[in-house]
């Protein structure tokens, strides 16, 4: 079985892998580089537990191949906080307690980084649209708006 | 998944030799269908082609003569957001935003969209709505194909096996044209029950100067209502000629019963959805 080299750049760091094509970037962060924090929920790209940034969009890394990742950004839940200072949209979720069994959480708070990147005074409806791909079971949606209305008021005041 | 190779090609022409040469290997462009399809086993490629990184697949430019052109690796997001479709074709700007969630549409691309040959899929009414051609590459030879002659049933197209889609071409509109894209779905942007696209063209005397109507869910593949001309074309928009058009694609409708809706349901509302989309692509053109 031949295996190919890649570089990932995964949250700001290089990692240099040897890999299977077959292999989706999600297998690869839990599997081989121990990034746990991306869920892995239905494997069908429906969702949105295993959704990670690529160069700053939110994607599925359970359909993408780890070989086509290649000269990309990727940034996963394990990239958000600095140091032990959470970031804004993590501290939110929980002081609104928009957190209940948390699978679906990494998903949501960098869905919710990427809505606010895009537009830092996202409407309610904006939020909706841009959380759409994710889902909670617990079915703890209106928290988790309120979550990312909070966050994006704070990250407006440090801008 | 079980074990493929994997190929990065430097142009199209050798992505088509590969594809000559191995008989199971699949183009990989955004992947947001195809590896679904390959995690559960309902295809087996021996090799997956990435297009990727063949250069000028995600071009997107306009020409006066030709009309807009657009590369088979503008990913939906990409389609949503340019400035030349709304401009030219705003209806596939529509399109766009009614697929899947953020990020599919950050994954699939337009490409990708129309070979899968997904009957329900969004860009195929909204295509053969505007009389979009396909221009289809193979070290054998090149050809373009209208978008609604593309389709041959359920998952599958008139490529063969050699062939790749290397240019999706809009031909240039009437100045004074409305349009929309209508998608019946279960919640919000899930796959259509029924999807149906409609343009009307009006002349400085208010004529009919252009009609396109597509249709998807509704049958094997996408559909294109081929009467409407007839039907429309030199004549005032009234609202029983709207009505027949209508009528037309009702008839030419063969949809499915599935867990989403009955055939029953879905060939009601292709009249419906056919007549609204009318109405609506009229008074946007009016508007102009």
């Amino acid at each position: 079985m031949r295996k190919y080299d890649v570089q990932l750049d995964i949250n700001n760091k290089i990692y240099t892998l040897s890999i299977s094509p077959q292999r989706t970037l999600l297998e690869v962060l839990r599997d081989d580089l121990g990034l746990t924090g991306t869920k892995e929920g239905c494997s069908e790209g429906e969702c949105g537990a295993c959704t990670v940034l690529l160069d700053g969009l939110p994607i599925r890394s359970c359909l993408l191949l780890a070989v086509d990742v290649r000269g990309r950004k990727v940034t996963t839940i394990e990239g958000l906080s600095q140091g032990k200072e959470l970031h804004p949209i993590q501290k939110a979720f929980i002081e609104e307690g928009a957190i209940q069994c948390g699978f679906c959480t990494p998903g949501m708070i960098l869905s919710a980084k990427a809505i606010i990147n895009s537009n830092p005074f996202p409407s309610e409806e904006d939020i909706r649209i841009g959380l759409s791909g994710n889902l909670c079971r617990c079915t703890g949606y209106v928290k988790i708006i309120k979550a990312v209305k909070m966050a994006a008021q704070r990250m407006r005041r440090e801008l | 998944m079980k074990y493929f190779e994997y190929i990065e090609p430097k142009d199209l022409a050798e992505a088509s030799q590969i594809l000559n040469e191995y008989p199971e290997a699949k183009i990989l462009a955004g992947g947001a269908s195809l590896v679904v399809l390959i995690k559960n086993n309902l295809i087996q490629p021996s090799h997956l082609v990435n297009i990727k990184t063949i250069p000028g697949l995600d071009q997107l430019r306009w020409d006066s003569k030709e009309g807009l052109k657009i590369g088979p690796l503008n990913r939906h997001r990409d389609i949503f957001e340019s400035p030349l479709i709304r401009q030219h074709c705003p209806i596939l700007s529509e399109a766009a935003s009614k697929i899947s969630s953020p990020p599919i549409r950050n994954m699939g691309t337009i490409g990708g969209n129309i070979c899968h040959g997904e009957p329900a899929a969004d860009f195929p009414p909204a295509l053969i709505a505007l009389g979009a051609k396909l221009r289809l590459f193979s070290t054998k030879g090149e050809r373009i194909v209208a978008v609604e002659e593309f389709f041959v049933d359920f998952y599958e197209t008139i490529l063969s096996k050699t062939e790749i889609l290397s240019e999706i071409i809009i031909p240039p509109l009437p100045s004074r044209i409305g349009g929309t894209y209508i998608k019946l779905d279960k919640t919000n942007n899930s796959i259509a029950i029924v999807g149906v696209a409609a343009l009307i063209g009006v002349d400085e005397k208010g004529n009919c100067n252009y009609v396109g109507v597509g249709l998807g869910g509704v049958a094997p593949t996408p559909l294109k209502v081929k009467n409407a001309g007839e039907i429309l074309l030199g004549k005032k928009v009234e609202e029983d000629l709207i009505e027949k058009v209508a009528k037309e694609a009702q008839l030419i409708a063969n949809p499915i019963t599935n867990i989403y809706a009955s055939d029953r349901y879905r060939k009601e509302m292709v009249y419906v959805l056919t007549k609204r989309a009318l109405k609506e692509a009229f008074s946007k053109a009016l508007m102009i």
